[in-house]
């Protein structure tokens, strides 16, 4: 596929462009459209600030002290919805990856309920017994994390959950714990379970304290996890330099999934500046990118859609109480029309339409795009159920 | 002392460094407000924020366990919620300026903005000051350093040139002229080139 370097777009309004990230694999897009020079090949003088926290990422984009930054997916619309923060309306036009997450289980839970059925534990039915038997002994509710409210983690948790038929808020206790933390805190007893991002799925196995049950794409095959998001002011303020970055990065992803660009991409986010502290505790070999999709399968473009169901599930779970219009609030933080303005420029074949239905592709699939065909990837869910956006 | 009735605000101050809480604590002490419990150890913090059922918590920005915090002002309880929330109705000036210096907070509803605004002012204040110190300490630290290669790079010329220390550090300073370098670099290569030698 050809992808144009530098199409010719505007000139950005504002060239000294300072974004914010977490030491976690997809922050990858970022580091390598900074150390690859595709930042500077379009005319940007991007630097890159390690944040401890996504309080800490919002807090720093809703207040101007950063211009951008990799967010959870459920940060920018929280935010536009004003839960759990100033009402700040923002924008994501760039997906930052599909899948990457997994569900843990400590060994003890795992033990008892191989002990109470013989179904694999993919399924969350064993743990619905678990906790009925605890129920009837007494025992203390199973606590499980994720990693931030307004997370896939979280949702895929719950979704996962519910499916057997547990009630994540009255069946356990449901926390956030940052991922760093997970495995630690599994060993000391305190969670039996968490949903989080590669590689502390694996930390908890080498550790010996649990195994991942289910991975996030097993959950929901490709979901949608984080975003590249600026606030709406920022970007009306500066749609040149908005449109300058998402070509860097959709450049970046491109480079990313190509697996013999692995090995440099992880000698890259291994620098002290960017994972290298944080990432220490595994051995290297352990690292891999692959479980992240950056750009085949449409992985970058903002799908309404994805931006649906996360709204969904905010209702689903008690977070969004409102009566409001999802679709509306979809159509203003997600814009895939900003992106298909830059893939048309950098001529690539793109999706031409906003939202997709989930749940109905059991393999890789056509869709007829702008500018070509694009190879979808398969969209199920474990359970077997459907969502269609015009439903909501 | 002002005999009219205040409401004590109860602070928690969650800080990995404790010095920097110690500090804060006292400065905090001496403008009237108590600190109820300032903790470095963040284990099992939803249930201690739970115990305390502090007024207003001050953490580091870059913390991540602030994260836990945005979880539990999630909740339906009385919890203190982010900060920044206030940005958009009182002085978002000060909540910049505390972020700035690596400060955020987490306040129960209600509180009066001219009290969140005064201790976030007081917790800014100390923690740039700690970052000062803190930056004059490296500085001290990496002058005795430098002292230090600059006197062994002096003892091993005099060592294999065979000569006083006067003209060992002449020579030491012509090398840094000649090459436009610092003393200290020169001083660095110097070790690492004749400690082969040795």
């Amino acid at each position: 596929m050809t992808i144009l370097h530098n199409p010719a777009l505007a000139t950005p309004e504002k060239q000294q462009i300072s974004l914010g990230f977490l030491p976690l694999l997809d922050c990858a897009p970022l580091v390598i459209a900074k150390e690859k020079g595709f930042f500077s090949e379009q005319g940007l003088d991007v630097s890159l600030s390690r944040e401890g926290s996504w309080a800490s990422i919002r807090d720093k984009v809703i207040l101007g002290l950063l211009d951008g930054a990799q967010m959870l997916a459920g940060i920018p619309l929280a935010s536009s919805l004003g839960l759990g923060s100033p009402k700040v309306p923002m924008v994501t036009a760039f997906n930052i990856g599909l899948n990457g997450n997994a569900i843990t289980l400590s060994n003890p839970v795992l033990e008892e309920i191989s002990t109470l059925t013989d179904q694999p534990v993919h399924s969350a039915e064993g743990l619905a017994l678990l906790i009925q038997q605890r129920k009837e002994n007494k025992a203390p509710k199973l606590t499980m994390a994720s990693v931030y409210p307004y997370s896939a983690h979280n949702y895929l948790l719950r979704y996962w959950l519910s499916a057997a038929g547990i009630d994540p808020d009255n069946n356990l206790n449901l926390t956030v714990l940052p991922p760093t933390q997970m495995a630690q805190v599994m060993k000391k007893g305190q969670i039996d379970g968490y949903c989080a991002g590669e590689p502390w799925n694996l930390i908890a196995r080498e550790m010996g304290v649990g195994s991942a049950v289910i991975s996030g794409y097993e959950i929901w095959n490709n979901c949608p996890d984080k975003v590249f998001a600026v606030t709406r002011s920022w970007h009306d303020a500066h749609p040149a330099s908005h449109q300058a970055l998402l070509c860097a990065l959709i450049q970046a992803a491109a480079w990313l999934d190509q697996p013999q660009h692995h090995e440099e991409a992880l000698d890259l986010l291994l620098k002290p500046e960017y994972l290298g502290p944080a990432l220490s505790i595994l051995p290297r070999e352990q690292l891999s990118l692959r479980t992240t999709c950056f750009f085949r399968y449409a992985a970058s473009y903002p799908w309404r859609s994805h931006a649906l169901w996360f709204l969904y599930q905010m209702q689903q779970s008690g977070q969004l109480n409102q009566q409001i219009d999802l679709k509306q609030v979809a159509c203003q933080v997600y814009r895939p029309d900003i992106y298909r303005e830059v893939a048309h420029a950098m001529r690539f074949p793109h999706p031409a339409i906003d939202c997709k239905p989930e749940g109905f592709h059991s393999q890789e699939w056509v869709l007829q795009g702008s500018g070509g065909a694009v190879t979808m990837g398969s969209d199920l869910f474990f359970n077997g159920a459907t969502f269609d956006p015009n439903v909501c | 002392m002002n005999a009219a009735p205040h409401i004590q605000e109860r602070v928690l101050v969650i800080d990995k460094d404790a010095a920097r809480s110690a500090l804060l604590e006292q400065a905090l002490n001496d403008q009237g407000y108590e600190v109820v419990c300032r903790l470095d150890d963040t284990e099992g913090l939803i249930n201690r924020v739970e115990q305390i059922k502090p007024d207003i918590i001050i953490i580091e920005l870059d913390s991540p366990d602030r994260d836990v915090l945005e979880h539990m002002a999630t909740l339906n309880t009385h919890i203190p919620r982010p900060v920044v929330m206030l940005a958009e109705s009182g002085d978002s000036n000060t909540i910049q300026q505390a972020i700035q210096a690596g400060v955020s907070a987490y306040v129960v509803d209600g509180m009066s903005p001219d009290r969140i605004q005064s201790i976030m002012d007081v917790a800014a204040a100390r923690f740039r000051e700690f970052q000062a110190l803190r930056n004059e300490l490296d500085n001290v630290r990496n002058e005795l350093e430098d002292h230090k290669q600059l006197d062994q790079a002096k003892r091993l010329i005099m060592k294999h040139q065979n000569c006083g220390e006067e003209q060992a550090y002449q020579a030491m300073r012509k090398m840094a002229m000649d090459q436009g370098k610092p003393m200290t670099q020169i001083a660095k290569n110097i070790i690492s080139v004749l400690q082969m030698l040795d």
